[in-house]
């Protein structure tokens, strides 16, 4: 008594293999004759009321058999063919926007086994080729700019970064809603945005457009005007794209640069944002990802409390005070990029205000050098012209250049070069910033558009302005190449590190697990070149910190 | 010898004729090849450590004859002379052997030591003796073993003092001598893409591994292992065979097959 036999064999069985036969054949015409999504709907209804007539006349116990049986006769025979369907199918879905359908698509599939897999593929598929276009888009655009400004990041790269954000934001509301934030399409998103976000527009790697937009947002009088809020917003979404970029100390060199500019020029328009998203950047990357540029912004705080130190020094000596206020700020140099430093011959005025300086930092400690960046300063000088007197605001090297018309009305280039003691591309620069850009200060000639190592300067005491004060800008030197032969230089030392790691705690190793531990140590940061990897394993065995074993050249050994 | 038969008296006659060992050791060496003549060569040349006596007094002379004037080794001017005597071009290979039988530092000069020790080694104590050896040091190269000694031993040789890699235009030169001897198709495409495209000095890693290359892997490249641990300098000579279609890329897909 209570026992299923006849049940599940005189009934059940032949109950199945009817039901079975009449959706085969339903669904043999239903996928010939109906679009993917009507079709979905009669399946979806099809399920529902063998639900319902489980439970209305057959037992419970019958259920998961009849449904199965159900889906495998539409879903699983047909999955392919309904997938594919040319003008309805998943990809027309995802191209067309049509969430609904969607959602039901995954309802439907993550019934069958391994029905979900080729729905995610085909979404990774869409979103990668939409990523895809979105950079060539880019790319037109850029290359179609005419000649002028073609290294730096232009408004159409700004405009791809906003593009992509917004990408971004669309396919993750599609997983989190749509296909109810399965691991499958998380990681099908994940795999197309890598593909996209790595390829570089207009000759700028995507760790450089990303830290240009930053750049963007973070300083005054950048090109996108948003409310403190949409600020906090938009810099989450710029960490998480981070996560996709396979370059990320790139991108960690380039915002850094970035970030030095903004805080030494004062340009930052906010402290609070800066400090935000090295947080978020700090929870993405790591600490060591963000220590440098804590270390940065800790030490402006720092340097405005030496500056009252300072001031207080030069209150109680007198006759130690240079006669010109002083700023300085004292960077910890390991935080911040590297700067050449060149030997600017200063203006007497000034070069009391060093020596005033290094005297009273002895004072607070003895055992630091300190190395005078002179390209990084600025200067307030007031300039006597005729119409009225104006104050302008320049760097240091300009500063320099104009005092020396204090004591001469009219020098050469080479004069002025001499004087200096600045190479040609500085000098160059500079003058032109004075005399062929938007505020003439000094009269060239001849009056050319560019500067030439013939031309002579003057001061042009006729010039005037509306404002009193104005600022005058010096652009700054192009730091791309530099900051991706930083970067290399670093994955150099990094890939010897790891790969004297791994050795060190294996012994033994083949070279292609080598290689492979060496790619996922160093993973989080970049990814390492297999050549890149090669020449340094050659170097260590140079170095004799590896060997390759005598009978197996495929096998290292560490040699302690 | 009394107790040997007349075909075995004369193959000991031989062997101690071609070998110059002493009766015992062409004794020793026949009897350990159960009497045939090419084994008892085998087994008597494979010996690294069969000293025949040699006469430290005419190796002192030796010495003396070859030394330099002012230092207490044999530099360039005794070497050439060495070489008149023993009738081979200082360019030849035999003088490679020899340095390596000497464990010679460094080219173009040998110490005392390494002379008078190298030549103990070879059982030379004579002018005569060592011109009966140079044939020996020749077939050496033969030996697969020997060749590869001799020739990682050529890195550490030729190279300058004090420095860790070999520069571009020895190795050359070291190369082409080498494989002249070893019969490599590819040397000189070697050579020439050294000089194209790479014209900085050879590791020692680099160095010992090409003889694995052109020992193990075909000139076709058809058993190349991409994926291979082979020097970085290597997998680019590979590319730029296969760039200047010097050899045919690997042809994995035969179409005919599809």
């Amino acid at each position: 008594m209570g026992q299923m036999g006849y049940y599940e064999n005189d009934f059940e069985a032949a109950m199945l293999k009817d039901s079975a036969a009449y959706y085969s054949r339903k669904a043999s015409s239903w996928i010939i004759e109906d679009s993917c999504p009507d079709y979905m709907l009669k399946a979806e209804e099809c399920l529902k009321r063998e639900k319902d007539r489980v439970a209305h006349y057959l037992h419970s116990s019958s259920e998961p058999k009849l449904l199965e049986n159900v889906q495998h006769e539409l879903l699983s025979v047909y999955a392919s063919q309904l997938l594919e369907k040319e003008h309805s199918g998943c990809h027309a879905l995802l191209r067309d926007d049509k969430v609904e359908d969607l959602s039901r698509m995954f309802r439907l599939f993550s019934k069958i086994p391994k029905g979900l897999d080729p729905v995610a593929n085909i979404f990774k598929q869409h979103v990668t080729a939409e990523g895809t276009a979105l950079v060539k888009q880019a790319e037109d655009a850029a290359s179609s700019k005419k000649g002028e400004k073609k290294d730096v990041v232009g408004l159409q790269e700004q405009v791809f970064v906003r593009k992509v954000i917004e990408l971004h934001d669309k396919y993750v509301a599609y997983v989190n809603d749509c296909f109810q934030n399965h691991t499958l399409f998380h990681k099908a998103l994940k795999e197309a945005f890598e593909v996209f976000c790595n390829k570089g527009v207009g000759g700028s790697s995507s760790a450089e457009l990303l830290a240009t937009f930053c750049d963007n947002i973070l300083k005054k009088g950048g090109s996108e005007k948003l409310s403190d809020e949409a600020i906090e917003e938009t810099l989450e979404k710029v960490v998480k794209l981070l996560a996709y970029i396979s370059d990320k100390d790139l991108f960690a060199e380039f915002y850094r640069k970035k970030l030095a500019r903004r805080l030494l020029f004062d340009k930052s328009a906010n402290d609070d944002h800066e400090r935000s998203i090295l947080t978020k950047l700090k929870q993405q990357c790591g600490g060591q990802f963000t220590s440098k540029m804590e270390g940065m912004v800790t030490d402006l705080t720092l340097a405005k409390e030496n500056q009252t130190s300072f001031e207080e020094y030069l209150t109680n000596n007198l006759n130690a005070n240079p006669g010109i206020d002083l700023t300085v700020t004292v960077l910890t140099t390991g935080f911040w990029p590297s700067y050449k430093s060149f030997d600017l011959n200063l203006p007497a005025e000034m070069v009391k205000c060093v020596e005033v300086f290094r005297e009273f930092y002895q004072t607070k400690t003895k055992h630091r050098k300190l190395t005078w960046i002179y390209s990084l300063g600025t200067c307030n000088i007031i300039g006597k012209f005729e119409p009225k007197i104006m104050e302008l605001i320049v760097t240091t090297y300009q500063a320099s250049a104009l005092l020396l018309f204090n004591s001469s009305d009219r020098l050469s280039y080479s004069e002025i070069m001499a004087q200096l003691n600045l190479t040609d591309d500085d000098v160059v620069r500079l003058l032109h910033s004075l005399s062929c850009a938007k505020y003439k200060i000094l009269n060239k000639e001849p009056n050319t558009k560019s500067v030439a190592p013939t031309d002579h300067f003057e001061f042009n005491s006729k010039f005037t302005d509306k404002m009193r004060r104005i600022k005058i800008p010096l652009p700054p030197v192009d730091e791309k190449k530099k900051v991706i032969e930083d970067v290399d230089k670093d994955r150099r030392y990094a890939i010897d590190a790891s790969i004297v790691r791994i050795m060190k705690s294996r012994k033994v190793l083949g070279h292609q697990q080598l290689v492979m531990e060496c790619v996922e140590q160093l993973g989080r940061m970049f990814k390492p070149d297999f050549k890149a990897i090669k020449k340094r394993i050659e170097d260590l065995i140079t170095r004799d910190y590896l060997e390759r074993d005598k009978d197996n050249a495929n096998l290292f050994k560490y040699l302690a | 010898m009394h107790k040997l038969g007349r075909s075995h008296r004369d193959k000991v006659q031989q062997v101690m004729a071609i070998t110059g060992a002493s009766e015992k050791v062409a004794l020793q060496a026949l009897k350990a090849s159960d009497w045939h003549l090419e084994g008892a060569f085998d087994v008597f040349y494979s010996q690294p450590h069969i000293r025949t006596y040699t006469d430290t007094r005419h190796l002192e002379e030796l010495y003396q004859r070859y030394k330099d004037s002012y230092a207490d080794m044999i530099l360039v001017d005794g070497i050439t002379l060495l070489c008149n005597d023993l009738q081979v071009d200082p360019q030849d290979i035999v003088m490679l052997v020899l340095s390596w039988h000497m464990k010679a530092a460094t080219m173009c000069e040998f110490s005392k030591q390494e002379f008078i020790s190298g030549l103990q080694g070879l059982g030379i104590d004579s002018l005569e003796k060592f011109r009966e050896r140079i044939q020996y040091m020749r077939s050496e190269l033969k030996d697969e073993q020997k060749f590869r000694e001799i020739y990682n031993f050529a890195f550490g040789w030729a190279k300058e003092k004090g420095q860790k890699s070999l520069a571009l235009d020895t190795a050359i030169g070291m190369w082409q001598l080498l494989f002249a001897e070893k019969q490599w198709p590819l040397v000189d495409h070697w050579c020439q893409f050294l000089q194209a495209r790479h014209n900085k000095a050879i590791s020692r890693d680099t160095w010992s591994q090409l003889l694995e290359f052109a020992r193990t892997v075909d000139p076709t490249l058809s058993n190349y292992d991409a994926e291979g641990a082979w020097p970085y300098l290597i997998d680019e000579f590979v590319e730029y065979l296969n760039e200047n279609n010097i050899v045919q890329k690997s042809q994995m897909e035969d179409p005919a097959r599809r």
